[in-house]
């Protein structure tokens, strides 16, 4: 009886430290495998900030002698690491410059967005009334009118600008913090612990402080990194139709587009750009699920 | 309050929400753009220009041509294309069902990809399977839906001609353009639900469900799948907005005859009526579609109050 007592504690302190070592040898990957995306997102950044020194060509200089060179891997010159586009632009110039135009977009879009969208989904969440309803009412007004229609309106009306495309991404993206949050925590202010504070008379601003916004802190960072990639997305999307950035500015959107003719017989036109465009969403999307499990309190506990 | 005069508060709703959608674009359209100017040929006089605005009652004040516009909305009216000929509400009316027909094809992939694959992502985190399903969701979400029809068309079109590179004749040419729509949406889908499914399984009630005695089919569908879905019910409506958005992007991608094409060609064209009639169009079935997805996560979670709007 005593002996199986003893045998059954000591199997279960097995389990939990053979557990307990998995799950550090599972961060431990996680630590692994977030460091190449991690790289290619500072890669992404040191791009797009020092592009004139890495690329210092002119994005739009011309080599009609050297139209639709292939890369330098691919049986093409030195002189074209990437290739050449149909009019002999240097693909490599203008995929470097491309990284500044996204990072630009993406690192006022998304915490401006986050920020609003968050202030405006709590407030209308926890005190709703009037102007919460007219807020929720004018989220769904935005989501109801399809970004990328309104942005082409908007464009082909005011001309295309980098500035306007800044604007309508951060005026169009703080609709779904507002609105997952908000519907969060309407769901939390029935809870127990919401109502508990409130018996025991805590002020709406300490609830909305110590309570709400640590029991979505999660959802905004998830969203957050759902949002990096699809920002970056979004204007290569308006580039791609032609209302993004202007003809004159190197973007990753701009160039696929052009380089839509010469699938068949000049893949890397294409690819380049393409590659790039999904390397760096790709590797946000990565960091952002590292960061998530990172900040989980739930799965702190765990390990 | 009753479930019934919820319903018809947010249907009111829904309508003064597609009122401020006119409202925005004649605002854009009118006030900061010149339909006259897209009309008339390089060497028009400044009496031709006179007379088309006259004809068109652009000369009339802002307030008064709102207030005709308005007017003529509200009997079914939204004037008639500047570019083609007939009314524009017929014009896009025309191309409803080709839009309809590729966003449905891409809701399908959506949540036919998207849940079944968080579930089991979040049921057997760590294995192979999760691995592999975040591998499918992080490409999804990471490639730009019109960078993957591209890759489609390069692939499966022009490398072997398994699919046509463009049109809409026929099942095979909805295939790729519903891919390249969907795949984003079912990558957001996986994501949530498998966060959700993590998140509801270490949960006091899952405990207590399994505690009991049920077994682990009803404690995984019943009652954590029903709980990991409502921020994917919460979602819906906005990834139903962002499938009929998106697919402005593919139908300008594979030439599908939709409304997202004609607008665009429309907009390039200055043809305000018809975009209009198109924005009209789509913000009143995503108003809807958000409405449908609303009522339903309040029957999923009855801890919104049905008094909380």
């Amino acid at each position: 009886m005593s002996i199986s007592a003893s045998t059954d504690a000591a199997v279960a302190a097995a389990n939990i430290e053979s557990r307990r070592r998995w799950q550090i040898s599972y961060r431990r990957r996680r630590y692994l495998l977030v460091a190449p995306p991690m790289l290619v997102m500072i890669a992404f950044v040191v791009f797009g900030i020092f592009a004139d020194v890495i690329a210092p060509g002119d994005p739009g200089q011309t080599h009609l002698l050297s139209r639709l060179e292939a890369p330098v891997f691919s049986g093409g010159t030195s002189e074209f690491p990437l290739g050449t586009d149909h009019v002999g632009r240097d693909i490599w110039t203008r995929v470097v410059h491309g990284a500044r135009v996204s990072l630009i977009v993406v690192a006022i879009v998304v915490p401006g967005a986050a920020l609003f969208g968050t202030v405006i989904g709590m407030f209308a969440g926890w005190r709703g009334g009037i102007v919460g309803q007219l807020l929720m009412r004018y989220v769904d007004v935005q989501l109801a009118l399809p970004a990328i229609l309104f942005a082409v309106l908007l464009g082909a009306v005011l001309g295309a600008s980098l500035r306007n495309v800044i604007l309508i991404l951060l005026v169009w993206t703080w609709t779904v913090y507002a609105r997952l949050i908000r519907a969060e925590v309407l769901s939390l202010k029935e809870r127990e612990f919401v109502l508990a504070s409130l018996a025991a008379g805590g002020s709406n601003w300490w609830i909305m402080r110590k309570q709400l916004l640590p029991n979505v802190f999660n959802t905004i960072v998830v969203i957050m990194t759902l949002e990096i990639p699809i920002v970056i997305v979004a204007e290569a999307s308006l580039s791609f139709l032609g209302v993004g950035a202007p003809v004159e500015q190197a973007t990753w959107g701009r160039m696929i587009t052009e380089a839509r003719n010469y699938l068949t017989h000049a893949w890397w036109v294409m690819w380049m750009p393409g590659l790039a465009l999904m390397l760096v969403a790709l590797s946000g999307n990565l960091v952002g699920d590292w960061l998530r499990d990172l900040l989980d309190p739930r799965l702190r506990n765990l390990g | 309050m009753q479930f019934a005069n919820l319903l018809v508060i947010r249907l009111i709703q829904t309508i003064l929400v597609i009122w401020v959608v006119v409202s925005i674009v004649f605002v854009i359209s009118r006030l900061i753009g010149n339909p006259e100017t897209s009309l008339m040929p390089w060497d028009a006089t400044n009496e031709d220009y006179e007379r088309i605005r006259e004809k068109l009652g652009l000369n009339d004040p802002m307030i008064v041509q709102y207030g005709r516009f308005l007017g003529d909305a509200l009997q079914g009216d939204l004037g008639f294309s500047y570019h083609r000929t007939g009314p524009a509400l017929d014009i896009v009316a025309d191309k409803v069902l080709g839009t309809v027909k590729l966003t449905a094809a891409g809701l399908v992939v959506a949540l036919g990809l998207g849940v079944p694959l968080g579930v089991f992502a979040a049921l057997r985190r760590g294995s192979p399977l999760d691995w592999l399903a975040r591998l499918v969701a992080v490409f999804g979400q990471a490639t730009p839906s019109f960078w993957l029809g591209l890759m489609l068309i390069f692939f499966l079109a022009t490398r072997v001609s398994w699919f046509p590179t463009a049109g809409a004749e026929g099942f095979r040419s909805l295939v790729l353009p519903a891919i390249a729509l969907g795949l984003l949406s079912a990558a957001g889908f996986m994501r949530l639900t498998r966060s959700g499914m993590i998140d509801v399984m270490n949960t006091d009630f899952i405990r207590t469900a399994r505690a009991k005695g049920l077994n682990e089919r009803t404690v995984i569908l019943r009652h954590g799948l029903r709980h990991a879905l409502i921020p994917v019910m919460t979602i819906l409506g906005i990834e139903l907005g962002r499938l009929i958005a998106g697919s402005v992007i593919i139908e300008v991608v594979f030439s599908w005859p939709g409304i997202g094409r004609l607008m665009i060609e429309s907009i390039l064209q200055s043809d305000y009526p018809t975009v209009q009639a198109g924005l009209v169009v789509i913000a009143a079935s995503i108003t809807l579609g958000n409405l449908i997805v609303d009522m339903t996560y309040r029957v999923i979670d009855p801890r919104i109050r049905m008094a909380a709007l």
